[in-house]
């Protein structure tokens, strides 16, 4: 590489960064402003937005809302997916590529599609619009990432430790509970937050099969539609760090996957 | 049933395909309370799948196992009282090694104080105690092994299946565990079941060799039986080094049955077979079992050979010894490095007890 391509490639590399990292520092600064209005100058700061935040029950009550349809999809994903995992990993049997495939789908499909989809299928078998049907769409749009994320852990499990674990008198439950699951924990770490995170984040479905009670998402942007005002930085600033945490440490788990080698 | 009192396995007739291929085929054997046996055998010759049978890994096409008089053919692993040492070791990596112990005592539902009192018992047995609440990834190969050792002896089963333990061993740690091995296994009185390709770690500790080829059994016996007395040309070439002699039986002589190796009278003994006058046989003389002398002796029964090459191996030398003129007619033997200096122009004379050459069945 000559001194100039790597000049370059830096140059390109930092741009990027700043691209990434402006607008995310722009919505910071902006909820400690003292003013109404966004935007430069800024003359006084403050962190009455985030007192605000704090005091406004609508906010609190929806934060907890969409934790606990992020919590209950979670768990519901994480057992569909390991589930899943379990019984499509070992056994061999005919058209599994294919049950597989249509598994994997719900990962991949436009979220749009999906969310509307849900919707006419929701209505079809008279499931109200609200928490449920979010969590249960949610939970459809997840188990795929688990699933995934699982079997491959469980593709690096030697199968002599459960026919060790049978072998000393565990029946298959037993050992699935006391050793592959045990072995499984740094994936479901990693899937669990993952998920959290996917279903905190949703819009477009929450949108879609929400009832009137909206999830953060979904009040942030009607807040945004009667006008930008800081409080929505210090809520997203929050969310922000909030995720940013969860992020690494999801990370981490899946570092410590790939680094776990069986024994 | 008086004669089956000490019979602990009793693998009746079993066969194991996989596909086409025949892992096991019509497998019949019985297995004494407190025996050291080994499954020897080149890779793939079935072995493991013969020990995972027994262990409930696999069920039989055909035939049964018996195990201390009952059926077991068809219950799975967690049902029977057999336990494994598996060839990874198979230790639970998110158990310490005291939990890796106990794992079997707390499934067979012992109390907590005597779950204590036996994996104490066990890491004190085999020289664990300190390495109680380490991890396996803390433990080098030869601890994980003993782990894996305590581990399944800790249900007190009253079969052991080991699949070939020593092989992520080095070599120098391999010889010393086999001697701890052999040990373990007197001291608790254990009927082992031992699966290992290596010839000299069969003749080290076994009580019994059972020698497989193709999933059928060529030989059983003890070691002794087996490196002396091959029965076949397979089991005189797998165990150890030897001189395969080809010819025709001429007849006998005070018992010994007499070849006629190409125009040379040789005299040997076969142990579980009767060969007739004019079979064409083969033989095997271990290479320790050629008597040299530098001198005519006074043997009648002694020949006459040259030494066409000789390889010095520290206090033994081997030398590849020609009778007559035929070019193949090659007896490889060992001697004591300073009587070879005495072999002038390279002239000797060679023997053997008849009872050491082993006339093959095949
Ligand atoms: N699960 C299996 N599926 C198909 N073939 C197998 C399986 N297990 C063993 N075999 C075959 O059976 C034969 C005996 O294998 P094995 O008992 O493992 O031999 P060994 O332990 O003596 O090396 C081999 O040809 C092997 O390829
Ligand atoms: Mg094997």
């Amino acid at each position: 590489m000559t001194r100039h391509t790597r000049i370059l490639m830096s140059v390109i590399y930092w741009a990027f960064v700043i691209y990434l990292f402006v607008p995310l520092a722009l919505m910071v600064t902006m909820g400690f402003k003292d003013s109404k209005f966004i935007g430069f100058p800024i003359r006084a700061w403050t962190v009455d937005w985030y007192a605000a935040v704090l005091q406004d029950t609508q906010v609190m009550s929806v934060f907890g809302y969409s934790m606990a349809i992020a919590i209950a999809t979670t768990l519901l994903s994480l057992i569909i997916g390991t589930w899943m995992a379990a019984f499509l990993g070992p056994n061999k049997f005919r058209g599994k590529a294919i049950l597989f495939a249509l598994a994997c789908l719900p990962a991949v499909i436009p979220g749009i599609i999906s969310a509307i989809a849900l919707r006419i299928f929701a209505r079809l078998i008279e499931l109200e619009p609200g928490m449920l049907a979010v969590i249960l769409g949610h939970t459809v749009h997840n188990v795929p990432f688990v699933a995934l994320v699982v079997m491959a852990r469980l593709s690096t499990q030697p199968k002599s430790h459960i026919e060790a674990a049978r072998d000393l008198g565990a029946d298959s439950i037993v050992a699935f509970f006391r050793v592959t699951l045990p072995y499984l924990k740094p994936a479901l770490v990693g899937a669990g937050i993952f998920c959290m995170l996917l279903s905190f984040d949703d819009f477009v479905r929450a949108f879609f099969l929400g009832g009137y009670q909206p999830t953060l998402p979904v009040l942030i942007f009607a807040k945004l539609r009667s006008g930008m005002s800081p409080e929505i930085n210090a809520i997203s600033t929050i969310v922000l760090i909030m995720t940013a945490i969860l992020g690494l440490w999801a990370e981490r788990s899946m570092r410590r996957l790939n680094k776990g080698s069986p024994q | 049933m008086n004669g089956d009192k000490d019979t602990i396995v009793h693998i009746d007739n079993v066969t194991k395909r996989f596909g086409d291929i025949v892992a096991v085929d019509r497998l019949d054997m019985k297995i004494m309370a407190g025996e050291f046996v080994t499954f020897l055998g080149p890779s793939g010759c079935g072995k493991s799948t013969t020990l995972r049978m027994l262990g409930g890994f696999e069920t039989p096409d055909e035939g049964r196992i018996v195990l201390d008089g009952v059926d077991v053919t068809r219950q799975p692993p967690n049902r029977r009282n057999v336990n494994m040492v598996f060839q990874d070791y198979a230790l639970f990596p998110h158990m310490t090694v005291g939990q890796n112990v106990a794992f079997g005592l707390e499934l067979k539902g012992k109390s907590r104080p005597e779950i204590e009192r036996r994996t104490d018992e066990l890491l004190d047995f085999l020289q664990l105690s300190g390495f109680r609440d380490r991890t396996p990834d803390q433990l080098s190969g030869g601890q994980r092994q003993r782990v894996a050792l305590a581990r399944a002896l800790a249900p007190d089963p009253k079969l052991l299946l080991l699949d070939e333990p020593l092989g992520a061993l080095d070599a120098k740690l391999r010889g010393q565990v086999q001697i701890e091995l052999k040990d373990i296994q007197k001291r608790t009185g254990k009927t082992f079941f031992f699966v290992t390709h290596d010839q000299e770690e069969a003749l080290t500790m076994s009580d019994r060799i059972v020698v497989m080829n193709s999933g059928k059994v060529e030989q059983s016996g003890t070691p002794e039986d087996l490196y002396f007395r091959p029965a076949s040309r397979f089991v005189a070439e797998f165990i150890g080094e030897t001189n395969l002699i080809e010819g025709k039986v001429r007849g006998r002589d005070k018992g010994a049955i007499v070849i006629d190796w190409n125009g040379v009278d040789v005299r040997g003994a076969a142990h579980d077979h009767q060969p007739s006058e004019g079979d064409h046989v083969t033989a095997s003389l271990r290479l320790e079992n050629v008597i040299c002398h530098p001198k005519k002796p006074a043997s009648r029964t002694a020949i006459e050979g040259r030494v066409v090459s000789r390889l010095f191996k520290g206090s033994r030398t081997s030398l590849d010894i020609r009778i007559g003129e035929q070019e193949d007619a090659v007896i490889r033997a060992y001697m004591d490095a300073g009587n070879a200096t005495q072999i002038a122009d390279d002239l000797l004379w060679i023997s053997w007890e008849a009872e050491r050459l082993a006339v093959l069945r095949d």
